[in-house]
């Protein structure tokens, strides 16, 4: 009891930014982000400086003055570090993942916060309001991401916004959106999103459009729970992670709530019988993989936005971009939860970015048999399994944050023959680069199972063998004398 | 002033010339409108001077095509049904 006052007690003390605005003032502030006066050409360049951050792991660029749009601005990459997650949260952004990712189950283990519904006078998303024959997709800033890539991204930091007709559940997510042409977007929905399912359990079959509406330039926490896997609705979640209820209001032609304090909004109805093509892109694969092809078709009817509004920019590639990163933070936490949630002892779950969030990496006491089995189907026929097709398990001695250690594990005490199980027929999706072009197209997967656990049929003494490191094999006097002498020894090595 | 344009194939042949053909293209003039598409009945030639717009290609995974085309945009075509307009 005393623990839970505790908790609900720093809850009350979260100072996130509250929006995009405050966010990059934090960023500028911490040094975590730049701002760039000079000119920046919306085709290409701006993508270009975008994804050579990610690469660098530079500051996160805010660009103030793009080419052919005054009053616009960029904000690229905005969650590609640690550092910039942690500022998000309101954190020091010195924290350590562990420490992110213990606030983050923290707050998503509160209760939820309602969100609040603000008069239109009040919410700066409505400064600007472009209806009828003003609505036109060009007068944003809209960036060629990729050279190459299928057509201008609208939404690459975004989220689609949608409700369930029949549940009336409000859904949020990340909804690739590409501009066909000034009225138009196609975007990428897999079929086992939430949007995915929607579309084919009702409103497709019944030829109905469905109402949407696009927010860009989201608080970083609405960005991360419109990225998070949750089963809490994406409003609520926002308010769990912010500790205070975000402001919503609503749309100008559909019964949509959006977030009152984002840059743009479109709105628009999506389209049940009418495609375009959408792609190719670049993904966070670090491929183009997906195929160009007729998708989702997105009809817009309004567009509202803020005064010098500030469009937010995700560049996919090679590792890191806040897609890989945000995605894999996430991904780990909500399987953590799901394993503890069925009595599993996990010790802990981690998806490091640079495998763009495929391998889930299962720390776990192995304290009966069958253990990684059961974790894996727990985790691959959940619904965060189409995400990720590797799961890992590690014993409870291995750091799972440390690669080489879990890296060690795997090279050593995965039997081919019994320790790698593949699960065929599986959900998948378009974006893998393994795939065939088949499974691709049908959404089709397979997914494996790395159980490098020792089993717990052979004799703990004699036949699981010893780990040999410095740590696990003197004594502990040993150890410490060997540690403070170290420079003694002439090693200018730092203690460790 | 010429116009430039830029489709997506699979293949090359699927930019058969002597004939009309049904293509998404999109724009590459400098301004607001580049890269948006329209749906247009063309003719393609890879005689540069054949027609007056200039073609260029890009392939699957959006790799820019060596080959370059002359193109003539005989119509835009409007495949959006009529209720969404």
């Amino acid at each position: 009891m005393g623990k839970i006052s505790e908790a609900e007690t720093k809850l009350e003390k979260i100072s996130a930014p509250r929006t995009n605005r405050e966010f990059i003032d934090a960023c500028v502030k911490s040094g975590d982000a730049v701002r760039i006066k000079q000119e920046v050409d919306w085709d290409n360049e701006a993508g270009a400086i975008v994804r050579r951050c990610c690469e660098l792991g530079e500051a996160a660029p805010f660009m103030e003055n793009i080419k052919d749009y005054p009053g616009f601005s960029y904000f690229g990459a905005p969650l590609s570090t640690y550092r910039r997650m942690a500022i998000s949260l309101g954190m020091d952004p010195a924290s350590t993942l562990p420490q992110i990712g213990a606030e983050y189950l923290k707050r998503t283990n509160s209760e939820p916060i309602e969100p609040v519904v603000i008069d239109k006078r009040d919410a700066p998303c409505k400064e600007n309001i472009l209806l009828g024959d003003d609505v036109d997709l060009t007068k944003l800033p809209v960036p060629l991401v990729h050279d190459g890539d299928g057509g201008r991204y609208v939404g690459t930091w975004h989220a689609v916004i949608t409700k369930h007709p029949v549940r009336g559940d409000v859904n949020w997510g990340m909804y690739r959106q590409m501009m066909w042409d000034g009225r138009t977007m196609s975007g990428a929905v897999f079929p086992f999103s939430d949007l995915g399912k929607a579309l084919t359990e009702y409103y497709l079959p019944r030829g109905e459009g469905c109402p949407f509406a696009t927010a860009i330039g989201l608080s970083p926490l609405a960005a991360m729970a419109a990225c998070a896997p949750s089963p809490i609705p994406e409003p609520e979640l926002t308010g769990m992670l912010a500790g205070e209820a975000v402001r919503l209001v609503k749309c100008e032609t559909n019964d949509l709530e959006v977030p009152a304090d984002a840059e743009i909004i479109i709105e628009g109805m999506i389209l049940p019988d009418y495609k375009v093509e959408e792609g190719p892109f670049g993904e966070y694969t670090g491929y183009r993989t997906s195929p160009r092809d007729f998708r989702v078709t997105f009809r817009v009817d309004a567009i509202t936005y803020r005064n010098n509004a500030t469009m937010t920019i995700s560049n996919m590639g090679v590792p890191q971009d806040e897609g890989q990163l945000l995605r894999s933070f996430s991904l780990g936490l909500e399987l953590e939860k799901l394993l503890k949630s069925q009595g599993i002892p996990v010790t802990g779950v981690y998806m490091h970015p640079r495998s763009t969030h495929h391998m889930m990496i299962v720390g776990v006491k192995p304290t009966y048999a069958g253990i990684a089995m059961q974790i894996a189907q727990l985790a691959f026929g959940s619904k965060l399994g189409p995400w990720f097709h590797m799961v890992m398990v590690v014993d409870d001695q291995t750091d799972i944050f440390n690669w080489d250690e879990v890296y060690h594990a795997f090279c050593t005490r995965c039997n081919p023959e019994r320790g790698i199980h593949v699960f065929k027929n599986t959900t998948g999706t378009a974006l893998y680069p393994h795939a065939t072009p088949h499974d691709r197209k049908y959404s089709i997967g397979s997914q494996v199972l790395f159980d490098c656990l020792w089993p717990v049929d052979w004799d703990k003494t004699n036949d699981v063998p010893t780990l040999v490191s410095f740590k696990s094999v003197y004594p502990k006097d040993i150890q410490e004398k060997v540690v403070d002498n170290w420079a003694n020894y002439g090693f200018r090595g730092a203690k460790k | 002033m010429a116009n430039k344009w830029e489709v997506f194939v699979m293949d090359l042949g699927e930019l058969a010339e002597g004939k009309q053909l049904e293509l998404t293209v999109r724009t590459l003039n400098d301004g607001l409108q580049k890269y948006t598409y329209q749906r247009a009945k063309v003719e393609v030639s890879s005689k540069l001077d054949q027609f007056p717009d200039s073609l260029q290609v890009r392939l699957g995974r959006g790799q820019l095509s060596p080959q370059r085309y002359s193109i003539r945009v005989i119509e835009t075509v409007n495949r959006l049904p009529e209720r969404y307009r």
